[in-house]
């Protein structure tokens, strides 16, 4: 049985002075134990189709199930399925992390002495048991990340939900998560998880659905879309904005980025000089040219046409602490 | 997990961590107690001597000999006033989205919609018995009894009640606890369009009709009664049928809005 199946999901959210389509037309489907990715940049209709999926916003076209349970007519029984951490679920800051994991797990039908003992390995599962009898106002932005993703996890889910899991956290504290959401994964949950960071959809999805102005408009496993590119990918890099513009006309199916051009052909090391002599007898100067196996970046740029922001400040995050 | 996880159940656990937070916010529960014993003191202190009859040659002794079981109601219902933190600790919940993770959860839209009305009715109760207490040690001592009290205490409580039902209204519907807040401060004007000061019958004719269309009034005065002049029935039930109205009224408005906020878009 599939985990999610999503067919052709569309929302629409219309009030007196407005209609906005925030969700055009999403399709994918997720198998159990794995963790699917759904990247996109803000705006993009990740966070309205995990509201959908998780029965907080209804659906205005086409359908969802969750391990076989259609989310608009069985909701209740779905939510008894799914762990929830979004990103704008609220933790309460004046209670300590020890009193909302029972509260959460009283919630969840535990009896006291369970709760107490569920408390305790949650506790301990998501790193937070030194700091379990202070306040969360206390807590760092990473422990309120692990302290959310371990109240979603109170029952026991099948199928975990993590809306931006790690946006806004310091690279230390975003691979704590990571090493959790895969400890997750092995352990045979399902997780869905929404992310503007190419690398983490890398490092973590097993699949990866790329999502822009609310439709799916690439699909596969991180390898699969690399090699959907066809090829290498060769950057030309121009200080001169009319060497720039005389390059696209003689080099064809360019992806402009800013001062640079790429093209994805096939074995593109040897295909270099020939470029660079067309270029050359034509009057353009290039100031620097690669070529590079395709990266999830590229893959992005090609499918969207722009790249996604926010992923050159994480990697720049990633090399800082690395030294 | 038990397989029964009952409505009552959850509302009591949603109760419990309510208080937790009322707990652990003490200053924030200080003003409200703070200005409403005020009143009791200061308008005692001015106008006691005055309307209670010991000032030589006043004509005015409508308060039967003490000034303090005349002007209690006030204070009590300025501490009913209290009950206006139900709307601001849901909407609390919305803003810092506690509220939507209770909603990703397989619970009682209700329980998590009481669950502040709880809390706000205990704090009425509680800050009206430290009102009435306070009135007891400087001299007010009801004409019924001490069974005075518990009438007192009872339509303190409905009317904190149908203040709670208008906070919860107002919060969901402005959507910010400043807007719940804010609202609230509708019923400071209400507590003195009323016979607060002087009866009824003593206040000017345009006041007159204002304080006939407050439900405060009829509060004020079945509160009064019991404290005053005796067992008035038909004051008395003027009082808790008004007041029950005002709540029954703004505790359906509280139910309707909140509901909306739940339903899903």
């Amino acid at each position: 049985m599939l985990a999610v199946d999503v067919k052709n999901i569309n929302k629409i959210f219309a009030n007196k002075q407005d209609t906005v389509e925030a969700v055009k037309d999403v399709s994918f489907q997720v198998n159990q134990g794995e963790i699917f990715g759904l990247l996109g940049p803000n705006g993009a209709g990740k966070s309205t189709t995990i509201l959908m999926l998780t029965t907080l916003l209804s659906i205005t076209k086409g359908s969802a199930s969750i391990l076989g349970l259609d989310v608009a007519t069985n909701d209740k029984l779905v939510r008894e399925k799914i762990g929830v951490a979004l990103q704008d679920t609220g933790i309460d800051n004046l209670l300590t992390g020890r009193e909302l994991f029972f509260t959460t797990c009283r919630l969840w039908g535990y009896s006291k002495k369970d709760s107490e003992k569920r408390t305790a390995e949650l506790l301990e599962l998501v790193g937070l048991m030194e700091a379990a009898d202070r306040r969360v106002k206390t807590y760092s932005g990473g422990m309120k990340r692990r302290l959310d993703l371990g109240l979603s996890l109170v029952h026991s889910p099948e199928v975990l939900f993590l809306d931006e899991p790690t946006s806004g956290l310091d690279p230390g504290s975003r691979r704590v998560l990571w090493d959790e959401i895969k400890r997750l994964r092995d352990n045979g949950v399902t997780i869905i998880l929404t992310t503007q960071y190419l690398e983490e959809a890398d490092e973590l999805a097993d699949r990866i659905a790329i999502i822009d102005e609310g439709l799916v408009v690439a699909e596969g496993t991180s390898d699969q879309l690399k090699a959907g590119i066809g090829g290498d990918v060769i950057t030309f890099s121009f200080e001169n904005n009319d060497d720039l513009e005389n390059a696209k006309n003689i080099l064809k199916s360019t992806v402009q980025e800013k001062n640079e051009l790429r093209i994805t052909v096939k074995d593109g090391a040897s295909k270099i000089p020939g470029y660079l002599k067309d270029l050359s007898s034509n009057g353009v100067e290039v100031s620097s040219v690669s070529a590079s196996k395709p990266t999830l970046d590229d893959v992005f740029l090609q499918v969207t046409g722009y790249r996604l922001e926010g992923s050159e400040d994480i990697k720049k995050e990633e090399e800082k602490s690395k030294r | 997990m038990e397989s029964n996880r009952s409505f009552l159940l959850q509302l009591q656990i949603l109760t419990k961590r309510m208080v937790l937070r009322v707990v652990r916010r003490p200053l924030a529960e200080l003003p409200n107690i703070f200005i409403s014993a005020f009143f009791l003191f200061v308008y005692d202190g001015a106008l006691g001597d005055v309307f209670g009859g010991s000032v030589s040659g006043t004509p005015f002794d409508f308060a039967n000999g003490n000034f303090v079981n005349f002007i209690l109601p006030v204070s009590i219902l300025s501490a009913s006033l209290s009950g206006a933190a139900s709307g601001i600790y849901l909407v609390e919940d919305i803003e810092s989205g506690v509220f939507k993770r209770y909603q990703s959860m397989p619970i009682s839209k209700w329980a998590i919609i009481l669950a502040p009305m709880n809390v706000g009715a205990v704090k009425v109760l509680l800050q009206a018995s430290l009102i009435l207490l306070i009135g007891n040690i400087i001299g007010a001592d009801p004409v019924v009894g001490a069974i005075g009290y518990l009438v007192v205490l009872s339509l303190a409580f409905i009317g904190g009640m149908g203040i709670a039902g208008y906070s919860v209204a107002a919060g969901v519907k402005s959507g910010s606890s400043q807007g719940a807040q804010a609202a609230t401060f509708l019923f400071f004007p209400a507590l003195f369009l009323a016979p607060t000061f002087v009866p009824r019958e003593a206040l000017k004719g345009w006041l007159q009709t204002a304080a006939a269309f407050n439900p405060t009034t009829y509060l004020i005065e079945s509160m009064r009664s019991v404290l005053v002049e005796g067992w008035v029935i038909d004051v008395l039930l003027k009082g808790y049928l008004v007041g029950g109205i005002f709540a029954a009224i703004t505790l359906f408005l509280a139910v309707t809005s909140a509901r909306k906020a739940t339903e899903k878009a």
